[in-house]
């Protein structure tokens, strides 16, 4: 029995007055990992913007429905609280802010939209020391600012730690093995992996195949000029690896 | 021009020394007035308003309630609508906090410190607050006393009589080796309304490595104005350390003159406002290095909406022998609306070769992505601003050595901000 969780029809969006996303349909049921491969330039972190509703990008025309309801219609901050979540391909850094701070504000956000109660310091505090183990994040990562300072390992292990304490519906990976050595990739990934549990769902944005070695996924899209051009089950990833995307690209 | 002096009977006690002090200050008054944008001072800060209406000294209020809440171990000086309330602080042994106007009329080994550090040619409000030499404390730490509590002045108003003028005037002393810790806190009863005017002259004087770590917090009602100036006088191996946070008011300055008078004193002056509506608010500093290997350190920032001016104006002068000083400066300001307007002016006068000298001055608004950030995690816009605001100002606040000041100082700084 399937549920879809995020609907995605004949989107259009532009950047000023460029537009990038051409006509995107997608659905993505609950438990489902989805891949999504293609050349740069081809969009994705246009599409992920628009599904966080970063400003700056405009739909204009097409819908997105998140379990049913106008995902369109909801703030950055209500798309979070209904459980979307962006890894982000290039976390931002906020000098000054602890990134305790960030984490407990966002950890409190979300539980308060689910009415649960908030999270006291110590309550937290042994919350993240247990899920930023699993990661290799230890307590002085997170004493220090926000992203300042990270390496590109440790920025992608924080994005993960943030995933695994706010417990999201639906994952978006942006280019998450970007930056990433091989160990470090298996970390990021064995914490993606945890995460898997059936019911929660996941998009993987990544222009490289190496990624979905290790986050299998059960579907994957070919995304070229704003739209997907093909889909197919994993094989169509290591397919890609071989022939790269000339093929795609040279169809628009 | 003499509105401020109009309609006013002062009452209470004269000498023929007090009113020669008062009429100096009289005459320079009558004769300069409120400073009009001509006078380079106060070309950003236009306090001309003030001549419009008739401000009144009142003379009697009744016994003082406890005014305003301090949330830390503290001795209380308490001044309700301007006039000194005895508390029942008690202190310590070499500290004295004395009224001002009994020192004026029985303490004449306190009179050399009676607006020694004042030029009324210079400071016109300054002149006014002479006229008008009455309310205030005397506060005098022996040799080698280290106050281990910090003393708080609380200048509390709730009344509703408008144009109510207050004049306080402190003389501070430390002697050889002592340190104390001050804060001034100005507040107003919640919902008021009632116009006023709060005009302040500290005169600060420091001993050969006496340490002074002065803090305020200007939280006047919103159509109210203050107007304060800092003198300081410091002398070897002494330490000047001052903290002010401006929220309230329609028109505030703080400003702080200090003289680094022998080597090795030492001067760091940061400061804070926080302000939204159509307020000005003015930090204005002027620190003179007058002998070699003194030292000055400034951070200013500033967070400013709506429709509100920040003003910022320091001065820092190293003369002709002060050679191996150092003098920092940095001005930052955060705007959070595009009416939101802050004017900066830097000066530097060197005439000494061999220095350290520096002045910075930035703005800009908050960060789109770092929003966006924090929004993706489910923080709201409003708290999200708040979080980056707050990491604004920790650079400053941190800056206040006194943990418990420094974490009530923050609280303020975060209430009502919008």
């Amino acid at each position: 029995m399937t549920t879809p969780l995020l609907e995605i029809e004949d989107l259009h969006a532009r950047v000023q007055d460029k537009e990038i996303i051409k006509g995107f349909n997608l659905v993505i049921n609950e438990g489902e990992v989805h891949a999504l491969m293609g050349p740069n330039g081809a969009g994705k972190s246009t599409l992920s913007n628009v599904l966080c509703g970063k400003e700056g990008y405009e739909v204009t025309s097409g819908s997105i429905k998140f379990k049913g309801k106008d995902l369109l219609a909801l703030d950055p901050e209500e798309r979070a609280r209904e459980g979307i979540f962006l890894a982000m391909q290039y976390p931002v850094e906020i000098p000054g802010v602890p990134t305790s701070t960030f984490l407990k504000h966002a950890v409190n956000a979300i539980r308060k939209h689910q009415n649960l109660s908030e999270l006291d310091t110590m309550e937290f505090i042994k919350m993240v020391r247990e899920e930023g183990r699993k990661l290799g994040i230890d307590a002085d990562m997170i004493k220090r600012p926000l992203n300042v300072g990270f390496s590109g390992g440790e920025k992608k292990r924080l994005e993960t730690l943030q995933m695994s304490i706010l417990k999201p519906a639906f994952a978006i990976l942006d280019e998450a093995d970007s930056g990433l050595d091989i160990d470090a990739l298996r970390v990021v990934s064995d914490g993606v992996n945890a995460l898997r549990d059936g019911k929660r769902s996941m998009l993987v944005i990544t222009h490289y195949q190496r990624l979905l070695n290790y986050v299998v996924p059960d579907f994957v899209h070919v995304y070229a000029d704003g739209r997907i051009v093909k889909s197919g089950d994993k094989t169509l990833a290591l397919e890609l690896e071989e022939k790269g995307y000339a093929e795609f690209v040279k169809e628009k | 021009m003499a509105g401020l002096l109009q309609n006013v009977t002062l009452l209470g006690m004269e000498s023929p020394w007090l009113s020669s002090l008062r009429k100096a200050g009289k005459d320079t008054f009558l004769q300069n007035g409120v400073p009009t944008a001509k006078v380079e001072a106060w070309k950003y800060t236009k306090p001309r308003e003030l001549n419009a209406d008739d401000y009144v000294i009142k003379q009697h209020f009744s016994a003082c309630p406890k005014s305003a809440e301090i949330p830390f171990d503290c001795y209380r000086i308490c001044f309700e609508n301007g006039w000194f309330c005895p508390d029942e602080s008690e202190l310590p042994q070499g500290v004295e906090v004395i009224p001002l106007i009994e020192a004026a009329m029985f303490q004449p080994q306190t009179h050399k410190y009676f607006c020694g550090l004042v030029d009324l040619a210079k400071y016109p409000f300054a002149a006014l607050n002479q006229a008008y030499l009455q309310e205030g404390v005397y506060i005098h730490i022996e040799k080698n006393v280290e106050l281990k509590k910090p003393l708080v002045i609380i200048n509390h108003t709730n009344s509703e009589q408008e144009n109510l003028l207050f004049n306080l005037h402190n003389i501070i002393v430390l002697e050889t080796g002592a340190e104390a810790t001050l804060v001034e806190y100005y507040i107003y009863d919640g919902d008021l309304k009632s116009r006023y005017f709060t005009n302040v002259v500290n005169e600060i004087y420091l001993s050969p490595n006496s340490r002074f770590y002065h803090n305020k917090v200007q939280d006047e009602a919103f159509k109210a104005d203050h107007i304060a100036l800092n003198l300081v006088s410091a002398k070897k191996d002494s330490l000047y350390k001052s903290f002010c946070l401006q929220k309230g008011a329609n028109i505030g300055r703080n400003e702080t003159f200090v003289k680094l008078k022998e080597e090795g004193a030492t001067a760091e002056v940061n400061a804070t406002y926080i302000m939204n509506g159509w307020a000005t608010l003015d930090t204005t500093t002027d620190i003179e290095h007058l002998s070699p290997y003194t030292y000055s350190h400034q951070l200013i920032k500033g967070v400013v909406g709506g429709n509100a001016k920040g003003v910022f104006q320091g001065k820092i002068h190293i003369a002709k022998d002060a050679i191996k000083t150092e003098g920092n400066q940095l001005h930052k300001a955060l705007l959070l609306s595009d009416d939101a307007e802050v004017d900066v002016k830097p000066e530097l006068e060197i005439f000494a070769d061999d220095v350290k000298c520096s002045h910075g001055a930035a703005s800009g608004e908050l960060d789109e992505n770092q929003l966006f950030y924090m929004r993706s995690r489910g923080i709201g816009l409003e708290e999200a601003k708040q979080i980056l605001i707050d990491a604004y100002l920790d650079e400053v606040t941190t800056k206040i050595d006194n943990e418990k000041i420094s974490s009530w100082i923050k609280l303020i700084a975060k209430e009502n901000r919008k």
